[in-house]
């Protein structure tokens, strides 16, 4: 596929943090003995260090090289200095797969992530059938980002298909949705929000380290729903509402799959769909400007590390890890 | 992508092993008896079947030299190609296309074929209008197998039904639009009488050579101007504003099948090969017409290589492959094994010799009766064509959506036309 660096799961900062609050509690090593745990830890690391720089450092800084080049696949790549960048703010097509990428984003993630706690919290409750549902929740995601899965959402939003007639029953006449631009990508978003499995059952596991004696405590004091909800459970799986807003984010940034077939890779109608990678990929792929879209895929990076630091900055406002009140 | 990782990794170990040869000495030159040549094309297992047929032929009458054909769909291909290709391990014969062969003999990855005619390539048999095709500053760097003209269809029912003048010889653009008027108005749009044909750089190019004009120049400029451009998406707008042809969402909506192909349209324009996808996909009966034009001494219609046979620059077997590429268009077994799957057999021999049936022959006839009128074909498009191609559509489709004016759009694309030609 398309080599975008942005192959790990985790934001280049994501040790950061973690880092801070754990302060290195392993003993100091006397010097001068051969630290034979450390030596056998490598060794065992060593297939994936090599893997990470044959299969991902590597490509990354050829193609952070490649992106100051005009290189177009058959003739050597010739250096020409920031050309791409510049080129890159003045090419329409780019500003507008910026913008279709940005309102995807900003728009499925938080959806996607109220779905899936709304989803674990009826699920959290000891019921019967309890392990069905939870399986039935989850299928959407098993068949994952698939191209099987988006040409159905196709056929389902088509004119007079499925989703058509059920709304103009209902007097609201949309007509389909895959060839209106106002709503091709509101179709991609829907079916992002659809596959909330992952984090639900973060969630789930999230939801279970609640200690039952708080709201227990609250039942005492007479603490409604509500009130127990904003109080006890949000600020305790905070930290797993961060990892999956950080993970569907930086996810959500690199979606090409969808509009890859719903748009038939043209990211119509009208540019509605035109997602990054998919330009990305249009320029790469089928235009050869290899140097152009290494650049592209650099400025992804830099964009998604941005905001991933910007929700690091953010995260100490609100994200509650039991056991550091001392703050 | 599985399949396209795969692909790559044995491009890269066939390019090691061929390295390892090398070092080792041991390249087989010509005439040691035992070739292996490379052979890559698109098509479908259909066409595979066949292929498969008109190889073992080759290896036949030819001892010595083996055939190994790789083949996918057209837009894999042309990704794949474009990776072996920059990682040199490019097919010693290989399936060309038009809008391509600039993109490629510019980059000098080509075999120039003119040092193999005469002796293992015979191309004098070609059809008059294919003498020069694949030719770039006097370089042959592919020689055509089959060709095809850009026609209209039309389904002969719904226009009588409609009462609706049949398509005939000569007729104008006008007459077109009030058929299509005609068609929609009596079907009440199911279906309608026409699909939007200013969506179409190819119906762009066929009026701007009834007018005399060309889309690319000889030395890859664009030979029209903003002014024409926004003409021609403005031919649309009535049409579409009376919503008398099939509407922008409807179209986007049934892709990869056309409106045609979709029953969603009554006429459409396209090359003539479609007839076979046309007769697979629509429920009516549709069959090809004359263009409408400008000019009833002009139909602007030409013989275009729709498939062509190139061969690497950096082959080791250059008369080898010639010797293929040669058999491939001059051997009458070949075109009888094919019939009309590779379009219209592009040499004289290879015509006579192929029988045609049902769709193929219709395709056959239909071009047989233009073949006086069929003029020059143009010159190779510029490299860059196929991604102005891609912005022409993804620009009329904000025409067709209402999104731009036809004078604004036509501005867009001519600078990006500009960026594109001469970066």
């Amino acid at each position: 596929m398309v080599s975008t660096a942005l192959s790990h799961d985790s934001p280049p900062s994501a040790g950061r943090g973690a880092a801070e609050r754990t302060r290195s509690a392993a003993p100091r090593r006397r010097r001068g003995r051969p630290d034979r745990e450390g030596l056998a830890g490598y060794a065992f690391l060593s297939p994936w260090i090599l893997g990470f720089l044959l299969l991902t450092m590597g490509p990354m800084l050829a193609s952070l090289y490649l992106s100051f080049t005009d290189y177009n696949l058959f003739t050597a790549p010739e250096w020409v200095g920031l050309d791409n960048y510049r080129a890159l703010f003045r090419d329409d097509q780019w500003l507008q797969s910026v913008r279709v990428t940005l309102v995807y984003v900003t728009v499925s993630v938080p959806l996607k992530l109220a779905g899936a706690l709304a989803v674990a919290m009826l699920l959290v409750r000891p019921r019967r059938g309890q392990g069905f549902y939870r399986s039935a929740f989850y299928a959407p995601s098993l068949l994952g980002a698939s191209v099987s899965v988006a040409l159905v959402w196709r056929a389902l939003f088509s004119d007079d298909a499925v989703v058509d007639r059920a709304l103009s029953s209902v007097g609201i006449d949309t007509g389909g949705w895959v060839g209106n631009p106002d709503y091709a990508l509101g179709l991609l978003i829907l079916l992002a929000v659809w596959q909330f499995g992952a984090p639900m059952v973060i969630f789930l596991a999230g939801l279970k380290q609640v200690p039952r004696e708080l709201y227990e405590a609250a039942d005492v004091d007479g603490a409604g729903r509500l009130r127990k909800f904003g109080s006890i459970t949000l600020p305790m799986i905070s930290p797993v509402l961060f990892f999956n807003l950080l993970l569907e984010t930086v996810n959500a940034f690199q979606v090409f799959t969808s509009s890859f077939v719903v748009s038939n890779g043209t990211g119509g109608p009208a540019g509605s769909t035109l997602f990054y990678t998919l330009y990305l990929y249009q320029q790469g792929f089928t235009q050869f400007r290899m140097g152009y879209a290494s650049a592209m895929a650099w400025m992804l990076v830099l964009g998604a590390g941005l905001v991933a630091v910007l929700l690091f900055r953010l995260s100490r406002a609100w994200v509650y890890y039991s056991g550091d009140d001392g703050r | 992508m599985a399949r396209r990782a795969r692909s790559r990794t044995y491009g890269l170990t066939a390019v090691a092993l061929a390295a390892g040869l090398v070092a080792a000495g041991c390249g087989g030159g010509s005439g040691s008896g035992n070739v292996e040549l490379r052979y890559s094309w698109w098509g479908n297992a259909d066409r595979a079947e066949l292929m498969q047929q008109a190889i073992d032929l080759f290896e036949e009458q030819n001892p010595g030299i083996t055939v190994t054909p790789t083949f996918s769909e057209y837009d894999s291909y042309w990704e794949k190609l474009s990776t072996q290709t920059a990682g040199g391990g490019m097919p010693d014969v290989l399936q060309m296309d038009f809008s391509y062969l600039r993109e490629y003999a510019d980059r000098g990855v080509l075999l120039d074929l003119n040092e193999q005619t005469g002796e293992n390539l015979d191309t004098g048999d070609l059809l008059e209008n294919f003498q020069t095709a694949g030719e770039i500053d006097g370089a042959r760097y592919a020689v055509p197998i089959g060709g095809n003209v850009f026609a209209l269809f039309h389904d002969p029912a719904a226009f009588e039904e409609a009462g609706a003048p049949a398509p005939e010889p000569g007729w104008s653009w006008e007459d077109y639009d009030e058929a299509v008027r005609a068609v929609t108005g009596s079907t009440g749009a199911d279906p309608y009488g026409g699909s939007d044909y200013t969506n179409l750089i190819w119906v762009f190019e066929l009026q701007l050579r009834q007018e005399g004009g060309q889309l690319f120049t000889e030395d890859g400029e664009l030979g029209f101007d903003e002014q024409r451009l926004a003409e021609f998406w403005e031919q649309g707008e009535s049409l579409r504003e009376d919503d008398q042809v099939v509407p922008a969402s409807k179209a986007v909506q049934a892709l990869p099948v056309s409106p045609l192909g979709a029953d969603l349209a009554a006429s459409e324009f396209s090359w003539d090969n479609f007839l076979a996808r046309f007769a697979e996909e629509a429920e009516a009966e549709v069959e090809l017409s004359p263009v409408p034009t400008s000019d009833p001494d002009r139909l602007g219609q030409y013989l275009k290589p729709s498939l062509m046979l190139s061969a690497s620059a950096g082959t080791e077997y250059r008369a080898e492959a010639a010797t293929l590429i040669d058999f491939m268009i001059n051997d009458p077994e070949v075109a009888e094994i094919f019939g009309g799957s590779r379009g219209i057999p592009a040499t004289t021999t290879q015509r006579e010799a192929a029988e045609f049936s049902g769709v193929d022959a219709a395709i056959a006839a239909y071009e047989d009766e233009l073949l006086d009128d069929l003029q020059e074909m143009p010159p190779a498009p510029p490299a860059g064509a196929g991604a102005l191609e891609a912005e022409f559509i993804r620009i009329s489709e904000e025409v067709g959506f209402d999104r731009m004016t036809p004078e604004a759009a036509a501005a867009e694309f001519s600078a990006f036309a500009e960026r594109t030609l001469n970066p």
